[in-house]
């Protein structure tokens, strides 16, 4: 019986851990690994491959924490969570910080306990057609029927932007982003809409992803970002600082092959970033090289998304928005300094 | 005198032997039925060679990329190969694997063991064994109680989580449910109301249900910083339900056996467990086989649920490799395909054990 017992004992063991209630970042340090909350699966922004590693957007930003923190970015535990768990998951304290394509709103600021750290990208819903419609401009869709996934906001800003603009269309409802794909692709509807970012993954399901083409007009805001708990505002700075320093390290032109360069003979603002001047990260309660560490390890947020969702991936999204204040864009990071 | 020759018999006519007797007996037999047959042949033969065309003749069989399908008409095999390891291992460590199948192997010991067994060994070590099973399993994939790597429960995944986890269930069900059943035939108000609470509660509500109160509600009711791992919390709800289940099955059991059999019990001076246990417990298990085991089936199947809360069983493993970026060809027939038969074959092996069971168990009530 002493084994029965034994083996129970640890069995509890095992599933139960009482964390400490000392701030977010001693648990992590303590820990050795950030738990960051992902998707079961996005394309492009947390996607699990063939051997089971991560990679994607938003798990970047997971990881560039870890290099922020630990040094290690590959010091992460991803937990995969369903849009139902993932706030619950970050009250009760199960992850240290969420990255799963959240959009930012009003309510869930408000309301949930929560904060967002900032935007890692800024989504909309768009519309797809195919080629042979020749139609340039959504604003030429009067009378459409339009595919789109049931029970979804897309389905509100759809109805929103038609009747704001004097259209009429007709709804062709799925219930899945597969079925709607599908249902695309045998001509039951003349467009498809959805956040511009899915629209991108389901043209490359097509059969021929050439004859459809994503059309200019973004119809809602969905800004994606990282979301923390309220009340740990140290924890909450290093969040949005560790975003910022993907984001500054473009602006400054800083990128993981010179990194190594720039920490010695760039000009003062890249010092600065880097860790060689002042003391960005003591303030932080990090090391000095905490936005080396991230940029050399994940790269600049310009890499990072080519490598994810852009021109380096098979999705092929353009910046568009999500480009730096200066190019067009409107990713903006406050100044380190 | 002239000898009686027999003639030889005359063979059967023609059309009631061979394949056309066959034919005409079973398939052309009246009006009605030949119609019937027809249709049906005539469906078969137009949907039949399309689908065997797709997923045999057409198909992409050997690659590592989505690049290697180049027969757009035929299905994809390259991406279940590619992903085979995800789908029965999930993304368990490389080098730890060993103990997954370990895992199994020794869960096909324990099933198999009575079988082996000399006959007065096998209550005294099969049954401990049986009952040591999930925890040792559980110790062993995990690792650190043996000093081995230790492996996160986010790991875990693919279709061995779904065998382990029916197994683990299953097992620890099977007398938390048996206590259960007795609880509601007690003649003690107080056990009998708390069996009958607990039954109905654990039978009454979906089992989606309950995989949402346990991964969304119940962390909210620890205190901030205390976690129980999410694969304890699902492990304990389908215990719980499948005990709702079983206790049902286990009371339909009972009222099988004839009172007889209580009252000899009684007379012999038995008390009320070596009553249970020896004279009614053994019979209550012959009856019930066929129901175990369907319930068995059912909750192997419900593993598959646990994809709506974010663990990585072999479905949501699936889904997770549709939206990969490498992937995204729409693979969904090739992989759905997959996992269904990946369960037919497992439930279907599980029919015949039950049948096998069956067969050496029917001892009985034939006079």
């Amino acid at each position: 019986m002493f084994k029965f017992s034994s083996i129970l004992a640890a069995g509890l063991a095992v599933g139960v851990s009482v964390g400490a209630q000392a701030g977010t970042l001693e648990d992590v340090k303590k820990r050795g690994s950030v738990s960051c909350g992902v998707s079961t699966g996005l394309a492009g922004f947390s996607q699990k491959d063939e051997k089971g590693a991560w990679s994607g957007l938003d798990v970047d930003v997971c990881k560039a924490v870890a290099a922020a923190v630990l040094g290690d970015s590959s010091k992460v535990q991803y937990k995969p969570l369903t849009a139902k768990e993932r706030f619950t998951a970050l009250q009760s304290g199960e992850i240290d910080l969420l990255s799963r394509n959240t959009t930012w709103t009003h309510t869930r600021d408000t309301s949930l306990g929560l904060n967002f750290a900032g935007v890692n990208y800024y989504d909309g819903q768009g519309f797809m057609v195919s080629n042979k419609l020749g139609v340039k401009s959504a604003l030429e869709l009067d009378g459409a029927a339009a595919c789109i996934q049931a029970g979804t906001t897309t389905e509100l800003n759809l109805a929103d932007y038609f009747r704001a603009n004097g259209m009429k269309y007709t709804a062709v409802t799925f219930d899945t982003s597969d079925q709607t794909r599908s249902g695309f692709e045998s001509g039951r509807c003349d467009v498809l809409t959805s956040d511009q970012s899915q629209l991108y993954a389901i043209r490359i399901g097509l059969k021929d992803p050439d004859a459809a083409v994503v059309l200019p007009e973004v119809i809602s805001k969905e800004p994606l970002g990282p979301v923390v708990r309220q009340g740990d505002d140290a924890w909450f700075n290093i969040v949005k600082w560790s975003m910022s320093a993907l984001i500054e390290a473009e602006f400054l032109g800083v990128d993981s092959a010179n990194v190594d360069k720039m920490k010695d003979e760039g000009k003062p603002g890249q010092k600065r970033l880097l860790g060689t001047e002042g003391d960005a990260g003591e303030k932080l309660g990090l090391s000095a090289d905490w936005a080396y560490n991230i940029v050399k390890q994940v790269g600049n947020y310009g890499e990072s998304f080519e490598r994810n969702v852009g021109m380096d991936s098979p999705l092929k999204i353009a910046r568009g928005l999500n480009a730096q204040w200066n190019q067009g864009g409107i990713l903006y990071s406050p100044p380190v300094r | 005198m002239k000898k009686f020759i027999p003639k030889e018999a005359q063979p059967a006519p023609v059309e009631t032997t061979g394949i056309i007797g066959w034919t005409r007996e079973n398939l052309f037999s009246s009006i009605p039925n030949s119609i019937a047959t027809i249709l049906i042949l005539g469906f078969l033969a137009s949907f039949l060679p399309g689908v065997i065309n797709w997923i045999i003749i057409d198909a992409n069989w050997s690659g590592s990329t989505q690049a290697d399908c180049t027969n757009d008409d035929g299905a994809c095999w390259v991406f279940v190969s590619a992903w085979m390891q995800q789908f029965i291992y999930g993304s368990y460590t490389d080098s730890e694997i060993w103990r997954i199948n370990l895992g199994l192997i020794l869960l096909g010991a324990v099933i198999a063991a009575p079988y082996f067994l000399p006959k007065h060994l096998r209550n005294k070590l099969g049954v401990p064994m049986f009952l040591l099973y999930p925890f040792f399993c559980a110790a062993l994939l995990d690792g650190r109680l043996f000093g081995l790597e230790f492996v996160s429960t986010d790991l875990w995944g693919g279709f061995s989580l779904n065998i382990f986890l029916a197994a683990a269930s299953i097992i620890i069900a099977f007398p938390l449910s048996f206590l259960w059943a007795l609880g509601r035939r007690s003649e003690m108000p107080f056990i009998r109301s708390v069996c009958v609470l607990l039954i109905e509660f654990f039978r009454g509500v979906p089992v989606l249900a309950l995989f949402f109160m346990g991964s969304v509600m119940l962390p909210l009711f620890f205190p901030e910083g205390t976690n129980i791992d999410k694969l304890l919390r699902v492990w304990i709800v389908l215990i719980l339900f499948m005990s709702g289940y079983m206790a049902e099955v286990f009371r339909g059991g009972f009222q099988a056996i004839p009172q007889g059999q209580y009252e000899a019990a009684d007379s012999l001076g038995l008390s009320y467990w070596q009553k249970t246990l020896l004279i009614i417990f053994p019979q209550v298990i012959k009856v019930s086989m066929p129901n175990i085991l369907a319930t068995f089936i059912m909750l192997f199947k419900n593993t598959t649920f646990l994809l709506i809360i974010g663990i990585f069983e072999i479905l949501s493993t699936t889904q997770t490799a549709l939206a990969n970026s490498s992937w995204l060809g729409g693979h969904a027939p090739e992989g759905y395909l997959f996992v269904a038969l990946v369960f037919w074959v497992c439930c279907f092996g599980m029919s015949m054990i039950s049948a096998n069971i069956e067969r050496k168990l029917d001892t009985s009530h034939r006079n």
